[in-house]
């Protein structure tokens, strides 16, 4: 098994803070657990049973850089073996601009790490306080600078749609972040979930979420000011300057299986998803006592897989190409979703050209209501 | 042992809803020792679960005790039966099985429609009547004024009336006493060909339909062959006893008794509530008078909500009828829905327990189009029709008269109100007949209304003007001409024949507006924009839009997120599944009830 896969994901469960709209799987504040989740991390890795070639590897969070420049290479040192990027590997970092210094980027470079993926959200600082975040804009140009000398590739993470905002505001963003020499950007509308401060708040009525409207414009905007800047998008949510796209999230996309380590990571072996248990403590908890951390298991038909394959590639601008498909799931497209296919061709949600189809902008923005259909 | 029809009485007691009735009963299971102090619950006859959760009685229940008297034991059938206006047909089929009647009043509460009408249920079928002041315990209890009120609406001696409280156990040996002094006996004969009538019944999924009778005439035992008149079918009985309240076993029954009896019959086609038994034969006795089908009131549709479940839904439908004479079904279909069943009920508390007792007892999902009444018309070519679904109405170029249902209405309130209850009839084109006052504080009010509007919401309405003391009654009177027309309501530009009402034409516009208004907030956004309209024939009258979804896209689809969002699209796709398409409209099941919606108060 382990000899087919190429991808790796970590996740790094600590966050100096959590930002009033993150549900992820995280601590805040419990710097104390560093320790522990080392060991953990260790034991966990040490369940592969053979040495993994990685084509890529991405630290995602929390923040991986809340580690600190000694901790990332402690995380590192834990992959011993187990995990070895290939000379050619994307490997990625997840990045908190307050993080980032010279000892840092230095870090990344004896790490191997080759990507940076900054949380940047946004360069308004009425934006920034409204999204609960502890940078400041000043923060995010200053990094920028450095990591433009560093020869990393850098990425960033936008929010739009924070309550308050406006088009303009949203215009402002943009080009602050396309004159910041980007070289890929995910842009992400703000989501609401359960369980978060932001959740209640609009419960109670003290925080406002944008219009449905207005927040289609503003991905609008978006999508055409970074087109114009050459930036193409290549997912719904990402963008990227010529040949600078995310081989690691393709290869999610692609459905290639992936292994992935930490509290709340899933991997997938090609067939079954495994998410482990998303408790952090437990996490430790369960691998220092040799326990399984397994939680949730999404096993899946051959169709099953074929079907998801099929919303996850129109949700890829370059779409579905039908023998490419079939090649990669048994099935043809047109068994799976013909019908479907055809209204949505007929409604302008979608593009046939008899060999590949993608969706249309529209398509696009309301793909959420198409994929009842086919999965 | 046996007893002789000179030591049975057989009643039932009888109130308006919430007098104390079950409590009463309660009482007299624990007087007369049936069940033992420990194991009595409250209310302890209503045992179906929605009786519990409601706190209301909704099936007739019988018990049989014994008791000692001047030295002599007798054996005493009771059933409790169901106060609410809905569940009529249960307490005159109860009375038919009875020599006499315990009429309730509370006593703060005092005379209220029901328990007006049912008094004269019980008159009508000869019945003795035990009068009870009950709850005479409530500090606010008001027993003269309550016996006055009793003595003008009728005519009952006050002398004659027992003072009890079913709570604390006062007057309840007097009541016992009076049972049995006041009560005639039965009139059977144990010796002569067996007769008796079936006055309910249920289906068990191991022991088959159990009948529930009484037998007027002869002795049904063991093993015997019994024949079930109305369909010349004949069956062994395997197993018969009484009600102690649960049921046991015993060698027989003879006249004048009350119990049960278990055949192992399946096939639910064979009993009928209201038939009578007999010995097969030529010695066979007659059949009795049974049972006068009741009046239906409203009638909706039910759906299967999974088009497949339909035939579940008809045996669903069939069990259940054979614990409840009193609705009816015939399939019917629809564009919008598929296939299904029209059902008539007396009520709309009885078409919601129907409904609940379907989803609960047999584990159905049910779509149910909003109720209406039936109206009659007379078409250009002579012929009448009765319409019990909208759809039916055909083109108004036919039709020569449309007439709807009118009831008369008794409506009994403190006198402080009878301004406002005026007011809301006149509202609802009601026909003013009478005021007649029963006590210095309480009158009753008659009305002629349109049934259709007494039906939705009068009740809570009459409640709400009288802040809870008033209560009323009605009998239908007839079907009269008036000005109504089909309202027609439009989804994307095609009717859906389900949301189709009949309404006063005067009412078109206002129900209209309020019909669209509200589907706008029942039907979730499309990916294209939705019209609603409500019409009448070709002219549209109200409309209103449901604006395009502008987006609707996740962001995020990493890793994990993939099963995650997966789920959420999946559920999604349950959604659908449970709602129905029309054209590529989805609209939610419960969008079918909008059509209630009346619009504005009327002034
Ligand atoms: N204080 C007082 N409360 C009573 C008495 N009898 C009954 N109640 C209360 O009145 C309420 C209604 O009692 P039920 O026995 O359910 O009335 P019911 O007539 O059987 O009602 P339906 O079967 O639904 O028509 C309950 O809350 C009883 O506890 C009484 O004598 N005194
Ligand atoms: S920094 Fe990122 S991961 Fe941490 S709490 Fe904020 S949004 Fe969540
Ligand atoms: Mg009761």
């Amino acid at each position: 098994m382990n000899s087919r896969i190429r991808h790796a994901y970590v996740h790094v469960p600590f966050c100096r803070h959590r930002c009033g709209y993150c549900d992820f799987t995280l601590v805040a504040g419990r710097d104390d657990l560093f320790e522990n989740y080392f060991t953990a991390l260790g034991v966990e890795l040490k369940r592969l049973n053979q040495p993994i070639k990685l084509d890529t590897l991405y630290l995602g969070g929390g923040t991986p850089t809340h580690l600190g420049p000694d901790g990332v290479k402690r995380l590192f040192s834990e992959f011993h073996d187990a995990l070895q990027p290939l000379p050619t590997a994307e490997v990625t970092i997840e990045a908190n601009p307050l993080d980032v210094s010279e000892s840092m980027i230095e870090a990344f470079h004896e790490c191997g790490i080759n990507r940076v993926s900054l949380g940047v959200q946004s360069l308004n600082s009425v934006t920034l306080k409204k999204l609960d975040r502890d940078h400041r804009e000043s923060d995010v140009r200053q990094v920028m600078n450095l990591l433009g000398k560093s020869g990393l590739t850098v990425s960033v993470d936008l929010i739009i749609a924070a309550p308050g905002q406006t088009l303009d505001l949203v215009a402002r963003d943009v080009e602050e972040i396309i004159s910041l020499c980007a070289h890929h950007v995910s842009v992400y509308c703000l989501t609401w979930e359960v369980g978060t401060a932001f959740w209640g708040k609009r419960a109670r009525g003290t925080l406002t979420p944008v219009v449905e409207d207005l927040e289609r414009e503003m991905f609008e905007l978006v999508i055409d000011q970074l087109s114009d800047a050459g930036y193409k998008q290549y997912e719904v949510s990402n963008f990227a300057q010529p040949a600078m796209t995310c081989r690691h999230n393709e290869a999610y996309w692609d459905c290639r299986a992936w292994e992935a380590f930490g509290p709340g990571a899933a991997r997938f072996d090609g067939r079954n998803r495994t998410t482990n248990l998303r408790s952090v403590s437990v996490w430790i908890k369960k691998l220092l006592n040799n326990q399984s951390v397994t939680g949730d298991v999404d096993t899946m038909t051959a169709e099953g897989a074929a079907r998801e394959r099929l919303v996850l590639g129109l949700r890829r601008r370059c779409g579905v190409d039908r023998p490419a498909f079939f090649q990669a799931s048994g099935f043809e497209v047109d068994d799976l979703a013909e019908k479907s296919i055809q209204e949505w061709v007929a409604a302008g949600f979608a593009e046939d050209d008899g060999r590949c189809i993608r969706l249309t902008r529209s398509g696009m923005l309301l793909s959420d209501s198409l994929w009842s259909a086919v999965l | 042992m046996p007893f002789d029809c000179k030591h049975i009485r057989n009643f039932s007691i009888v109130a308006h809803i919430d007098h104390g009735k079950s409590t009463l009963a309660d009482r007299l299971l624990e007087n007369t020792g049936t069940v033992e102090k420990r194991q009595l619950k409250t209310q302890m006859l209503d045992d179906m679960e929605l009786e519990r959760q409601r706190g209301i009685t909704i099936k007739a229940r019988a018990v049989r005790m014994e008791y000692r008297h001047n030295g002599e034991l007798y054996e005493l059938n009771l059933i409790d039966t169901p106060g609410h206006v809905d569940f009529h047909y249960e307490v005159s089929r109860s009375l038919a099985c009875c020599e006499g009647a315990v009429l309730l009043v509370d006593a703060f509460q005092g005379v209220e429609a029901q328990t007006v009408a049912n008094a004269y249920a019980a008159i009508n079928e000869d019945l003795e009547i035990v009068p009870v002041i009950n709850k005479v315990d409530l500090v606010h209890a008001r027993v003269d004024e309550v016996l006055l009120e009793m003595e003008q609406s009728l005519a009952i001696e006050p002398e004659e009336v027992i003072r009890a409280s079913a709570k604390t156990g006062i007057g309840i040996d007097d009541l016992l006493a009076a049972i049995i002094d006041r009560i005639p006996p039965p009139q059977g004969d144990p010796e002569k060909a067996l007769q008796a009538l079936i006055f309910d019944s249920h289906y068990d999924s191991y022991r088959g339909v159990i009948t529930y009778v009484r037998i007027i005439d002869g002795t049904v035992t063991k093993g015997q062959k019994i024949r079930f008149l109305k369909t010349g079918v004949t069956h062994e009985v395997l197993d018969l006893g009484q009600f102690v309240p649960q049921r046991r076993s015993c060698d027989q029954l003879a006249a004048g008794q009350v119990g049960y009896l278990v055949c192992n019959i399946k096939d639910v086609e064979h009993v009928h509530i209201g038939d009578t038994l007999s010995v097969p034969g030529k010695d066979g006795a007659a059949a009795v008078a049974g049972y006068k089908p009741p009046q239906r009131m409203v009638y909706c549709g039910l759906y299967p909500s999974e088009g497949e479940n339909f035939e579940e839904l008809r045996e669903s439908l069939e069990r259940l009828a054979i614990n409840d004479p009193s609705f009816e079904f015939q399939p019917e279909s629809s564009e919008a829905l598929g296939f299904g069943f029209r059902c008539g009920f007396l009520g709309l508390l009885h078409m919601e327990i129907i409904q609940q007792r379907l989803e609960q007892e047999a584990d159905l999902d049910l779509v149910q189009t909003a109720p209406n009444v039936t109206y009659q018309l007379l078409l250009k070519n002579g012929e009448t029709l009765e319409i019990r679904n909208p759809q039916d109405v055909p083109d108004t170029g036919q039709i020569e008269e449309f007439r709807q249902p009118i009831v008369r209405c008794n409506f009994l309130v403190p006198v402080e109100f009878i301004g406002p209850v005026m007011q809301l009839c006149s509202d609802r084109r009601g026909v003013f007949l009478k005021t007649e006052y029963l006590s210095p504080t309480r009158a009753m009010l008659s009305f002629d209304l349109p049934l259709g509007e007494v039906i939705y919401d009068l009740h809570d309405k009459i409640k709400s003007v009288t802040r809870g003391y008033g209560t009323l009654d009605y009998e239908l009177q007839g079907y009269f001409p008036a000005d109504l027309a089909r309202l027609d309501i439009l989804v994307g530009g095609k009717k859906v024949d389900a949301l189709s009402i009949i309404c006063d034409r005067r009412d078109a516009d206002r129900r209209g507006r309020a019909i669209v208004k509200k589907l706008r907030g029942e039907i979730d956004r499309h990916m294209f924009e939705v019209a609603l309209q409500a019409a009448i024939g070709t002219k549209i009258i109200a409309r209103e839009t449901i604006s395009a979804l502008r987006k609707n896209v996740t962001a995020k689809c990493y890793g994990g997120d993939i099963s995650r969002k997966k789920k959420l699209w999946a559920k999604q796709k349950e959604g659908k599944k449970r709602m129905k398409s029309i054209g590529s409209v989805d609209i939610p099941q419960k969008a079918f009830m909008a059509v209630l919606e009346t619009g504005a108060e009327r002034q």
